[in-house]
């Protein structure tokens, strides 16, 4: 008895051993990722502090997410990295269409990750077209699905209080942007907006801006990969491959599988290399195209742009989509 | 004239609170270079990444201290949780390195598939690694080829229920979230006690055929084995 009792005791010991390097490994590779994502944002605000530029930027309800997404080409960052530059985007009251199929389709859409998807799969030609094609129709989908709702409902309460202070005041009164208020002092959405008269930051209040930002999202990542590493650490992989070849099952085992496993997208292609000869065809490209939307990982880091009824609208919606492209192409290569 | 970094103790309260945020951001620059130098590294990412983290963890100290040298000109934010939660876990992160259990780790993977494409030139038998070999056997699966050919790998042990465990070693592409494992089939010395999970060992022998659940495999017969450290380099891309 006392030795089963040693014995488990071992292997607890070993399964949190397991669970803590797993999350120094998600972090470590996370982080420098996530530092690229907040320069870019604290440039653009240096840049661009009152957003006159980034407001330009195309509104139409295609055109809008369709050059978001292709800002990825310029903005090559995964997941993590582009929550903070669609924060900002979205902050100095950027077209939310825009924004928001930047934050979809970015991590995607871009030079490393078609390279590492090619890279990986050159023989399967068909996944490097329908991988950037079905990140492109994810953004439009979601970004008009969410777009139905107010923003109010849409964005968490402080990002939402940032982008009205960008907003005309044709568009919010005085009241409505919690600006005019006596005895509502706001601290933390004034130093964002904190410009000179010319509208110009100083260096130490964009190191201010940026450092405060990744304390936020840093903090939050900590959480995602904790929770990554416990789940995929503590439930076996296999579980989520066993319904192998039929056709939705398969297709959703992949998805939970890019939930859980929350890689980043410049290198998920090579670890469904691993795996792409156990699944069908739409369960790997459901793979492909769901893990750079939403995952374990990155889903605290999307609480600080969508409230979270709003969290769960972008869940139910890419997992819908993806469910979908991957029956249609089963449909036609099985 | 700011005052300089070295004025904190006789800093008024908030002077303290704006140097926070920079002091936590220096903290996880020095979490970050003590992750590099010490090696840990090699064991939960792929090398590639290497580099980005030493110069995250370069840049981390730099505006650390540009912040401490000029933060109080500014208001600052009070985002105390975010803070004492970074704090702490970049504490733990240098206090506790990671051991993790290679063989638990894999226990929970399939094995990785590995392309032929892979397989860019063919080294001697006993010059071949232990992925070499796997990447062999699945692009030239008729284990007839192999039998008697001369065999000295490295390697963990990783159980197999209801199997004699493998020699084994972990591939990852990103991080140890992704690792996956590669393994041969070993027959070790019948009158020995099976090695425990998670040793290193290196394995001197030879390929022979043998038939598991009804199929034709190889399988690595060990006629010399040899405890080893595990390497600084665990994991191979």
């Amino acid at each position: 008895m006392a030795n089963q009792v040693a014995l488990v005791n071992e292997a607890l010991m070993q399964q949190l051993a397991t669970v803590w390097a797993v999350f120094q490994g998600l972090l470590l590779e996370a982080i420098p990722f996530l530092l690229i994502g907040v320069a870019i944002s604290s440039v653009a605000m240096a840049w661009d502090p009152r957003g006159k530029w980034l407001k330009k930027l195309p509104q139409g309800a295609l055109t809008g997410p369709l050059s978001g997404a292709l800002l990825g080409f310029a903005l090559p960052a995964c997941e993590c990295g582009n929550v903070p530059v669609a924060r900002r985007m979205i902050a100095v009251g950027a077209p939310l269409g825009t924004a928001l199929g930047f934050l979809f389709a970015a991590p995607v859409l871009n030079p490393v990750v078609l390279l590492s998807t090619w890279a990986a799969f050159p023989d399967k030609p068909w996944l490097l077209l329908l991988r950037p094609a079905g990140s492109v129709l994810i953004a439009l989908l979601l970004s008009g699905l969410l777009q139905l709702l107010c923003e109010s409902d849409l964005l968490n309460g402080e990002l939402l209080a940032e982008r009205n202070l960008s907003q005309p005041l044709a568009k919010f009164s005085l009241l409505e942007r919690r600006s005019g208020l006596i005895g509502e002092p706001l601290p933390q959405i004034k130093l964002l907006n904190e410009a000179n008269k010319n509208g110009d930051f100083q260096p130490i209040q964009l190191l201010s801006h940026g450092v405060n930002e990744f304390l936020e999202l840093g903090s939050l990542l900590l959480l995602g990969c904790g929770l990554a590493a416990l789940i995929q650490t503590l439930i076996p992989r296999d579980l989520f491959l066993l319904l192998g070849q039929a056709p939705t099952l398969s297709i959703i085992s992949a998805m939970l599988l890019a939930l859980v496993v929350s890689v980043c997208s410049s290198v998920d292609a090579f670890l469904a290399l691993g795996f792409a000869e156990q699944i069908t065809p739409g369960a790997l490209l459901a793979f492909l195209l769901l893990g750079p939307v939403i995952d374990l990982k990155s889903v605290s880091l999307l609480s600080r742009v969508f409230t979270w009824p709003a969290l769960a609208l972008v869940l139910a919606g890419v997992c819908l989509t993806v469910l979908v492209l991957g029956q249609a192409l089963n449909l036609v290569l099985l | 004239m700011p005052n300089s970094v070295g004025a904190g103790a006789s800093a008024q309260p908030g002077v303290v609170v704006k140097q926070l945020p920079y002091l936590v951001l220096g903290l996880w620059g020095v979490v970050l270079l003590k992750c590099w130098a010490d090696g840990r590294l090699n064991l939960l990412l792929h090398s590639n990444f290497h580099s980005l983290v030493l110069a995250t963890g370069v840049i981390f100290l730099l505006l650390a201290a540009a912040g401490l040298r000029w933060s109080q000109s500014i208001p600052s934010r009070r985002n105390y949780l975010p803070m004492a939660v970074l704090s702490l876990s970049g504490i733990a992160l240098m206090l506790w390195p990671p051991k993790p259990s290679l063989s638990t780790l894999a226990a929970n993977r399939s094995s990785a598939q590995l392309g032929d494409s892979e397989l860019s030139f063919l080294s001697p038998p006993e010059q071949r690694s232990l992925s070499d070999w796997v990447r062999l056997l699945n692009s030239q699966p008729d284990p007839q080829l192999y039998a008697g050919n001369p065999v000295q790998v490295s390697g963990f042990v990783l159980a197999v229920p209801g199997a004699p465990p493998e020699i084994a070693r972990l591939l990852v592409r990103c991080c140890l979230a992704d690792a996956t494992p590669v393994g041969l089939a070993v027959r070790w010395p019948p009158k020995q006690k099976w090695p425990t999970p998670d040793q290193w060992l290196q394995i001197n022998g030879v390929m022979a055929v043998e038939s598991h659940q009804g199929v034709l495999r190889a399988v690595l017969v060990a006629r010399k084995i040899k405890p080893i450290k595990a390497p600084a380099r665990p994991l191979e891309p």
